[in-house]
């Protein structure tokens, strides 16, 4: 076996000499029972279903009966579809803006956070909206924002003679961004801040000796210091925003019907090809959407990391 | 114990956006108040009177919520199904992200990647093989079934997510518990593992919070049982034909939303003592 043999340097101090003496060979003998388990789980019912899945997306097949050969008809048709051309939009627009929204958010609160009085009460009530379920965040959000429900009565009250119409088809998609904000925004700040919470307080009283404010505190010890963690939350959020479903779906159609196309996702054009509200099922369709969020997913993912670059880890 | 010291330098900025943070954590309460508000008031009092407070307080919507529309059946099945993949999920991911992330060979990056792309795999993906399996095995409306799926899909989230907490981990504990004579077990059961309790905990919220509400695998494979979230979309749908209940519908919300700011609230502050206890000076 042969490990690559690395100076212990300062630069470096992740990476140490390490011989193959009986503790590392002990280590290395735990590897098997630790990690199969999670492995044999995780392959049988996402991997070998997924390799299955982007098998039927290469076939015509509508559950029942046999298969037939469609070749890569299906992702032919699917990219020519007008409805599928929208939904890429609109994953689009959850990816980045939702994101970008979702990320500055989380991060001037945890930087306020860390300072402010009553942390511990303002860090708890923004994890809400992350607690509900979706389903419950759109009946809610539906119930509020209905043309005679709470948001408009304010702003009536306000002296705003037409408030907006929320729920209407040309505001809809922008009102299911605001709702994915509020979701997800206390999520990101609680990760940020138990990862901002590992750092040792001397270094910021050290920068606070030195006369540093919160923004250079957290630009220049927070964040480099937490940079492991805000790669993990890029990836994740990349990840959650292509696989958009239940929110998008449950928020127009509570009543258990498709919603109109103009707030279709890559998902939901995935479920509406496998559950049509008329019709044959097309599993097929259903397949290659299915199968062109997974490729994207992987693309993106690299291209985080890229850009995020692998750091060396800080230990201190 | 630590003493915080009081931060004396904000900067404009800083004042600028502290409204901020106390509007949305207001708003926040003002929703949960609200949504508990109407759960004590008469339907027509929450159509017609929002915000107002109930004219008398009615506990009998919450009964109405528990047996009349189910959800009394959907929370018991929703809390196995929490608690069982919460467990399930820790007991074959941690060890997974301890042997990923402190242990150097050849195939740990290979792996983890591997674990990492399911995270890629959204749920329309697998869902019509995992259907044609889990009926082959007798499991479709099974809780035991939808049980699997949910551990399986929490893997590699879980995974993904100590891996992190393990890296982080100064390395000399490992080095200084095997100096100290303990095996590589033992250092991972009485030494690694209690360091990241409070990634343990934050893992138990996050996968609690995730499959509480999870609609798309419960609507697939479940037909009569009920989970939380089917309860309540059929209690909608039902509303069609029956006529608005919202007073028992918002009922029904706190049911669902309640157990788990409980569970939260009771949690965050474990949460922090972990990491108080693990890196106090």
């Amino acid at each position: 076996m042969a490990t690559p043999v690395l100076e212990r340097t300062a630069a470096r101090p992740a990476v140490r000499v390490e011989g193959i003496g009986p503790f590392e060979a002990a280590r290395r003998r735990m590897i098997g029972p630790f990690l199969l388990p999670a492995l044999l789980v995780y392959a049988l019912v996402m991997i070998v279903p997924s390799v299955f899945t982007v098998w039927i997306s290469f076939n015509d097949w509508a559950g029942a009966g046999p298969m037939e050969w469609a070749g890569l008809g299906n992702y032919t048709e699917m990219i020519a579809d007008p409805v599928f051309g929208q939904s890429f939009v609109n994953t689009m627009k959850i990816l980045f803006g939702v994101g970008g929204a979702v990320f500055l958010i989380s991060f001037v609160l945890t930087m306020l956070l860390q300072d402010m009085v009553g942390r511990k009460f303002v860090r708890a009530v923004v994890f809400f909206p992350s607690l509900v379920p979706g389903l419950v965040i759109a009946i809610l959000w539906g119930f509020m924002l209905d043309p005679d429900g709470l948001a408009n009565s304010v702003l009536e009250a306000l002296g705003v003679a037409e408030p907006p119409l929320w729920l209407a088809p040309e505001n809809m998609f922008t009102t299911v961004m605001a709702g994915m904000t509020w979701l997800a925004a206390g999520t990101y700040t609680v990760i940020f801040m138990a990862a901002a919470d590992r750092i040792p307080r001397a270094f910021y009283e050290a920068a606070e000796l030195d006369g540093a404010s919160a923004v250079r505190r957290f630009w220049h010890i927070t964040m480099p210091l937490m940079w492991d963690v805000i790669g993990v939350c890029a990836v994740l959020w990349a990840i959650g925003a292509l696989k958009t479903f239940e929110f998008v779906l449950v928020f127009a159609g509570a009543t258990g019907s498709l919603p109109p196309t103009g707030l279709w996702t890559f998902s939901v054009y995935a479920y509406a090809g496998a559950f049509p509200s008329d019709g044959v099922p097309r599993y097929g369709i259903a397949s290659a959407a299915a199968v062109l969020t997974m490729v994207l997913t992987v693309v993106l993912t690299l291209l985080v990391r890229r850009v995020m670059g692998r750091r060396e880890r800080t230990d201190y | 114990m630590t003493t915080r010291t009081v931060r004396r330098s904000r900067g404009p900025l800083f004042l600028l956006a502290m409204p901020l943070a106390w509007s949305l954590a207001v708003f926040d309460l003002f929703v949960v108040g609200w949504m508990a508000l109407s759960s004590l008031k008469t339907t027509r009092e929450v159509v017609h009177d929002p915000w107002g407070l109930p004219s008398e307080l009615q506990w009998g919507n919450y009964g109405e919520a528990w047996t009349s529309a189910a959800f009394g059946d959907g929370v018991l099945n929703s809390l196995l199904l929490v608690t069982g993949s919460g467990l399930g999920t820790i007991l074959l991911a941690a060890p997974a992200a301890y042997v990923l992330s402190r242990f150097r060979w050849r195939l740990s990056g290979p792996v983890t990647v591997f674990f990492a792309m399911g995270l890629g795999i959204p749920g329309p993906a697998i869902m019509i093989p995992i259907y044609l399996g889990l009926d082959r095995m007798g499991l479709i409306d099974s809780l035991a079934g939808l049980l699997i799926v949910y551990i399986a899909t929490n893997l590699p989230f879980s995974v993904f997510f100590l891996t992190a907490f393990f890296a982080s981990l100064p390395r000399e504990l490992e080095e200084a518990a095997a100096l100290d004579g303990s095996s590589p077990y033992h250092t991972y059961w009485r030494v690694m593992l209690p360091l990241t309790r409070s990634g343990l905990i934050a893992l138990f919220i996050l996968q609690a919070i995730g499959d509480w509400g999870e609609t798309f695998f419960a609507l697939s494979f479940l037909r009569e049982q009920k989970t939380i979230s089917l309860t309540l979309l059929n209690f909608i749908q039902t509303m069609q034909y029956t006529g608005a209940r919202w007073s028992v519908l918002f009922a029904g919300i706190c049911i669902v939303v309640i157990p788990l700011l409980l569970l939260y609230l009771w949690m965050s502050s474990r949460l922090i003592e972990g990491i108080a206890a693990g890196y106090g000076k």
